[in-house]
């Protein structure tokens, strides 16, 4: 129990650390970079006085430590500043926007407003990618080299092939618009998900496959498989209480690794159904130099990178008591 | 001192026969996998389409011709001289494509060389000095990892005019990581052999071990980045139709699907097309390295 709180505080610091570094590298990025954020949100036809005075107001003249700090501090009480450039309602202001700080929407609630609905999509996307690969990988890791492997392998990468946007695309076109079984351009209830989901499953599935094929194949060598047959144990039984649950470490660690892939793939497939939520929102906001929603999505997104990861070891930890924290 | 340089030289050959024929063996069983050789088979007959069809054909890639506009593809009744069919502008959508073809491949290949001399040389140092440079340069992994590639990429090159060497230079800050975790690892275990502690004995700098390790360690790694090549192939086309990639009138197969989308409905092919072609190179370079990858898993029997 010790070594646990031991462990889980080395690790949240590190995770502390790492979210600091990365902000940090955001925020001096999006203010070196040219283009002026009070310029877009003000319109072209507004005199330069006006908008130096409304960055001076919103403190984006002062050093950039000085800005990143008061940043922070408002951030350990859990304010994360307003949107440079959405109305509450999610429109974009953009040319016409009052200089009441109240008219703009704040980033929290930006992002707690997306953030259900990406949860909602990758969760599905997983249920999806599992009900695919798992079957597969394990079929082709316990009759490694004949037909099961084989077609995991095909199967993975063909899967691997497909660039996820045209995929989306396809989709979209063929049962959306062709078809109309399915519709999936925005959201208007949980159907909406299925398409988007669909198209992530088919990126996360092949990593799976293949894991999950290399380290089924690896188990079954183990001394402790056949001993367990030995034992009389029925090879279903062996398969599901040892194969399946030593094969599971590996798997969990890579998903661990590719949680950025999954992000960006989540990101680029919302662009392509405008579905509404956090991959949409980060589109949206880089296009607009929206800074301190692009700020708080970079911090959120890092978080829960940590989080998850650092949920993946003590999952594996549980599953695998050999391994150590 | 005198003995040093032969026995040193012993190992260091010692060491290039061991890698050499592993390399070799590696090679040699991936290609007898039947995959190997379907992915080969399509990748040749690609490159060679590729290359020759450009030089052959009478079409232009950029030159508009309005009258010949959204013609579908020779299966669906269009014509000879436009086998894929032509986009909204009347450009020929297979020179097009195959344009599209040779500078993804291009970028990706220049994309996954970078990242590779970036990750082994930081992983190397991370795992062979180990002590606070590697704890730093590990971090440092670490905070590039957790943020997404999309995300990187999107507010660089939105930000910076995006050029092909922008590209790359994106492409491959994204991917290092990856290549310097394998490498730190495989550099921590490594290190701990014979060879190394001889080497080291015998007063041989950190660099000269370093070099000598890394004839050890890199080629198994530098056969499965033949999946990275098809991978940052995908993305690639992903910045190109955000609209940060390869800019018009150069056709990349992002710009192509990009305004493809437009005309979905009345001319679904502009899309497609493209789509299918990048498709067909991918899945053959993912099935080379997919063997490749196997027949590494047996030789290492997982320990790279």
């Amino acid at each position: 129990m010790v070594f646990l709180l031991g462990f889980l505080a080395r690790r949240l610091l590190q995770g502390a650390a790492i979210i600091g570094l990365v902000s940090f590298a955001v925020f001096a990025l999006l203010r070196v970079i040219p283009g002026d954020p009070v310029r877009l949100m003000l319109g072209p036809m507004t005199p330069d006085y006006v908008v130096e005075q409304t960055a001076r107001q919103l403190g984006l003249r002062d050093p950039l430590l000085l800005q990143y700090l008061r940043y922070m501090k408002g951030v350990m009480k859990g304010e994360l500043g307003r949107s440079f450039t959405k109305a509450p309602s999610g429109e974009a202001v953009g040319g016409n926007l009052d200089l009441n700080r109240g008219e703009r929407a704040k980033v929290f609630d930006l992002i707690a407003g997306t953030l259900p609905l990406t949860f909602q999509l990758a969760g599905l996307a997983l249920v999806f990618a599992i009900i695919i690969a798992v079957p597969l990988g394990l079929l082709g890791g316990l009759h490694a080299d004949r037909w099961p492997d084989s077609l995991a392998l095909y199967v993975a990468s063909v899967f691997v092939s497909v660039p996820n946007f045209w995929l989306g695309i396809m989709l979209a076109l063929i049962f959306t618009a062709q078809l109309g079984w399915i519709p999936s351009i925005g959201y208007n209830g949980f159907v909406y998900t299925v398409l988007p989901a669909l198209v992530i499953a088919v990126e996360i599935a092949p990593i799976v496959i293949r894991s999950l094929t290399v380290s089924v194949a690896a188990t079954m060598q183990q001394p402790f498989v056949e001993i367990a047959l030995l034992r009389g144990l029925s090879r279903r039984q062996v398969i599901i209480s040892h194969v399946l649950r030593n094969s599971a470490v590996p798997v969990l660690n890579l998903f661990g690794v590719q949680l950025g892939t999954l992000l960006g793939g989540v990101l680029i497939v919302e662009y392509i159904f405008s579905y509404p939520g956090l991959g949409f929102l980060t589109v949206q906001s880089v296009l607009q130099r929206d800074f301190p929603t692009i700020q708080a999505i970079a911090m959120v997104t890092t978080s829960v990178f940590v989080l998850i990861n650092l949920l993946v070891d003590l999952i594996s930890a549980y599953v695998d008591r050999r391994l150590d924290y | 001192m005198s003995t040093t340089s032969p026995t040193d030289a012993t190992s260091a050959s010692l060491a290039t026969a061991k890698e050499r024929s592993a390399a070799r063996r590696m090679w040699a069983v991936a290609s007898s996998y039947t995959q190997f050789r379907i992915g080969l088979t399509i990748f040749v007959i690609l490159a060679i389409v590729t290359i020759v069809w450009p030089l052959l054909s009478s079409a232009s890639a950029t030159k508009l011709m309005i009258a010949d506009r959204a013609m579908p593809p020779i299966f669906l009744g269009g014509r000879w001289d436009h086998i894929l069919g032509t986009d909204q502008l009347g450009r020929d959508l297979l020179l097009r494509s195959l344009i599209g073809l040779q500078n993804s491949i291009a970028i990706a290949l220049a994309a996954v060389i970078l990242m590779f001399v970036i990750g082994s040389v930081i992983g190397m140092i991370a795992g062979f000095f180990g002590g606070w440079l590697d704890i730093i340069l590990m971090r440092l992994t670490d905070a590039q990892l957790s943020i997404p590639l999309i995300i990187l990429a999107i507010t660089i090159l939105t930000v910076s005019r995006p050029t092909p060497a922008g590209v790359i230079l994106v492409l491959a800050l994204s991917g290092w990581p990856t290549y310097s975790r394998v490498t730190r690892s495989i550099t921590l275990s490594e290190r701990r052999k014979e060879y190394v502690r001889g080497a080291q004995i015998l007063g041989a700098s950190s660099f000269r071990i370093m070099l000598l390790m890394a004839q050890l360690i890199l080629p198994p790694i530098a056969f499965v980045a033949v999946l990275d090549v098809a991978r940052m192939m995908i993305y690639e086309a992903i910045l190109g139709f955000i609209g940060i990639g390869v800019q018009p009138p150069i056709p990349s197969f992002g710009n192509v699907m990009a305004d493809g989308r437009k005309y979905l409905i009345n001319a679904w092919w502009i899309a497609t097309m493209p789509g299918v072609l990048l498709f067909t190179s991918l899945l053959s370079i993912n099935l080379m390295g997919a063997s490749l990858e196997r027949a590494r898993n047996r030789l290492y029997k997982g320990t790279i």
